[in-house]
């Protein structure tokens, strides 16, 4: 007897029908990675408010997730889930949205949410290009990669997401690639029940514009490039510059513990009020 | 010390930016989010301190727009929620603000305004803000803005202000500066149940927006706050009255944007206030905020030198009193505009009065300086000369 | 034997995605030339009995049109789960 629907299609809104992704866009993965991790945790969509920018993976939740979505402006999803968590402290919040929108307009917010440790997950997905926009240069585009807006080459370096939010003190922080969809789920997992602010950086293909600008090929094309160049943060931690170059380190960089905000403006106003 | 007391009945002196704060916490704000900014930051300091005594919460902010993000994140979240900035702040925002607009969110924006443009003089005041906080973020919409003239209206319309945020789900602004955020003065803080304290209405059930009209209700459609099951769907993309994103219908298109502003003009009349005195008057001054003191004063000086003068005073600024400015210009002979800036406000006063009276701008006679009473009347004198 | 269910109409094709091929440890996927009703070509099971249940193709598909009930009767080391 064959399923009449996919399992997942209970967390999902009844009238969406359709994911809203290209043709071998990562962000499906991640988006089955999230609901899968949810599931496997026992939670319900009603234990989370679902929060997303602008870009394509500012598509994850919203319309999709039958749950209480927030889509933002861009760049700002973090600094609206912050006031969302310090008055609803009880739920988890997700944030989904992408490199653009999170490490180069949105990235103030990102650091300063990972200084706070507030408890949140952030999913950020780096597809290494402004996808939506039509394929020019974001902070995460390799150095050298020919654009629309780097026709001669990019002359800047890349940004390394998980570096910046782990100095800047979050208390989990993990990179994987959509070619890695059962480590991602369980690092999403660690990220949810982690109290404090969890980063997953989910390196992911945009076959329409990256795949074309770094003439990569197609989707699977992407997904062999990521299973041939990943490597894995212990071995990685041993090899020199000159070996690491092209490589995409995968792993878990932080899993700390340290007081959470939310938690300690819970304390603060226990103590306030009672002296 | 104990809890602290919600509100501070009784009568105090105090400076305005406090008595915004003892407002705001009075109107049962319980998320205030900020950013130092002179000379606004005495609201936020003194919400730093209260707020966790009445069991909310302040969060400084890494700038003003996550200042903005997060207090509309907190209103979805349930509470009443407050930011507080001067104009630098306000351009910073400005592209949240309609972020609050499209997603019909109650929140209180304060504007201590400052002498602009750029970095300007941040201690000094200017009534710089008069149209960005109407006009300055992209699209079209209607905003609610109320000028307080002195401490004891600090608080009044930061209550106001809360009271129209949530009967309406706007955000509203309250429109001050530096002179009226920094000056001392009595404010008599009432009992609680006489202060007219609104809540917004949510839903009564459901858990699929489909079977709801969560937005686009010129009745004000029951907000569907987060945290309580509604699975509700919040863009400021364009969409329909489930909240679902529609770029395609040019119908949804248009009731995206009219409704949200029809919301707010058929309830003009009650949002609107003006302080009108003028019967038998052929001179009127039309003020707002800090100069409206100095209209006053200056309307006595001349009543009392035989010249037949009277005061409108627009505690709201946003939407504009078309109206009220109409029926002035059709009873008088002469309106003097008073503002302090280069003329914000006249060009939309002049609209409704060209056709009926005579009209003047009078700016103080340094910018960014309070209009002296007995300037006011020479230039009145001149002026019918 | 695991059983594989295949969502054609949610499929976005093997054309430009075809992931779902390409993670499959034992070729049990394979194009089609038989469109869905928007125009994308899904795959079809060549031989289910090939299937170990390793749900790879399930957890990659990025449109949720791949469910693999696993055979409950083989250890997971036999069905072939691994990462990456």
């Amino acid at each position: 007897m064959s399923v009449s629907a996919h399992p997942f299609r209970r967390y999902m809104r009844n009238h969406v029908t359709r994911t809203t992704t290209c043709p071998g866009c990562g962000n499906g993965i991640i988006t089955q990675a999230i609901l899968r991790a949810i599931d496997e945790l026992g939670l319900d969509m009603d234990d989370f408010i679902f929060v997303s920018g602008i870009g394509c993976s500012a598509w994850i939740p919203s319309p999709l997730f039958a749950a209480d979505t927030l889509h933002t402006t861009h760049g700002r999803p973090i600094a609206f889930a912050t006031g969302i968590k310090l008055c609803l402290p009880e739920k988890n919040i997700l944030v989904a949205s992408g490199d653009g929108d999170l490490a180069a307009i949105g990235g103030n917010h990102l650091i300063h949410a990972a200084r706070r440790n507030i408890d949140m997950t952030v999913v950020l997905v780096n597809n290494g290009i402004y996808g939506m926009t039509g394929g020019q240069t974001a902070p995460t585009t390799p150095r050298g990669l020919t654009t629309i807006t780097s026709p001669h080459g990019t002359l800047e370096h890349t940004f390394d997401i998980c570096a910046m939010v782990a100095a800047a003190g979050a208390s989990y922080v993990t990179r994987w690639t959509t070619y890695h969809p059962r480590q991602m789920t369980r690092s999403i997992k660690k990220a949810i029940v982690k109290k404090g602010f969890a980063l997953v950086e989910a390196i992911s293909q945009c076959p329409v514009q990256f795949g074309r600008a770094a003439k990569l090929g197609k989707a699977v094309d992407m997904l062999k490039h990521f299973k041939e160049n990943s490597i894995r943060i212990d071995k990685a931690r041993n090899l020199d510059e000159e070996a690491l170059k092209g490589k995409i380190v995968v792993g878990e960089f932080v899993d700390i513990e340290k007081a959470e905000l939310a938690s300690e403006w819970a304390r603060l106003k226990q103590e306030v009020m009672e002296v | 010390m104990g809890r602290g007391k919600k509100i501070m009945t009784g009568t105090h002196f105090m400076m305005g930016n406090l008595a915004c704060a003892e407002g705001a916490i009075a109107a049962g704000c319980e998320f205030v989010s900020g950013y130092p900014i002179t000379p606004a930051s005495e609201v936020v300091n003194r919400l730093a301190k209260r707020l966790p005594e009445v069991g909310g919460i302040f969060l400084q902010t890494e700038d003003e727009i996550a200042a903005i993000c997060s207090a509309i994140g907190a209103s979805w979240a349930g509470q009443k929620a407050l930011t507080a900035t001067s104009g630098p702040g306000i351009s910073l925002m400005q592209e949240n603000i309609g972020f609050a607009v499209a997603t019909e969110t109650p929140l209180v924006i304060v504007d201590v305004q400052r002498l602009g443009p750029s970095t300007g003089a941040p201690s000094v005041g200017l009534a710089g803000d008069m149209v960005q906080v109407a006009r300055g973020s992209h699209g079209d919409y209607q905003i609610v803005a109320l000028c307080p003239e002195s401490p004891q209206e600090m608080f009044d319309l930061t209550v106001r202000a809360f009271h129209l945020a949530e009967k309406y789900r706007v955000p509203v602004f309250l429109l001050a500066d530096a002179f009226v955020g920094h000056m001392r003065e009595q404010v008599i803080i009432p009992e609680e149940k006489q202060l007219e304290i609104e809540s917004r209405k949510i839903p009564k059930g459901g858990n699929d927006p489909m079977d709801r009209q969560d937005f686009l209700s010129v009745d004000v459609a029951p907000m569907p706050v987060f945290g309580r099951g509604f699975k509700a769907h919040v863009t400021s993309s364009c969409h329909d009255e489930h909240g679902m994103r529609n770029l395609s219908d040019p119908e949804v298109m248009h009731r995206y944007i009219s409704r949200p502003i029809d919301k707010i003009l058929n309830h003009r009349d009650d949002i609107i206030q003006v302080e009108a005195d003028y019967s038998g008057a052929s001179i009127v001054l039309v003020s707002y905020g800090t100069v409206g003191r100095s209209a006053r004063a200056a309307a006595h000086l001349a009543q009392a030198q035989g010249l037949r003068t009277g005061n409108v005073r627009l505690i709201t600024c946003w939407p504009f009193p078309d109206r009220e400015i109409r029926q002035v210009a059709e009873s008088v002979d002469f309106i003097v505009v008073l503002e302090n800036n280069r003329g914000q406000l006249y060009p939309y006063i002049k609209a409704e009065a060209a056709h009926a009276c005579r009209i003047e701008l009078l700016g103080p006679e340094t910018l960014g300086q309070i209009h002296d009473p007995e300037y006011i009347l020479a230039r009145i004198r001149e002026m019918i000369k | 034997m695991s059983k594989i269910t295949i969502f054609r109409q949610a499929c976005k094709g093997v054309e430009d995605c075809g992931i779902c091929i390409f993670v499959c440890p034992k070729q049990v996927l394979i194009g089609s030339d038989e469109m869905n009703e928007v125009g994308y070509l899904p795959p079809q099971v060549k031989d289910e009995s090939l299937c170990t249940g390793c749900q790879n193709c399930m957890i990659s598909c990025p449109d949720f049109s791949i469910v693999v009930e696993k055979d409950a009767s083989k250890p997971a080391a036999e069905r072939g789960e691994e990462d990456g």
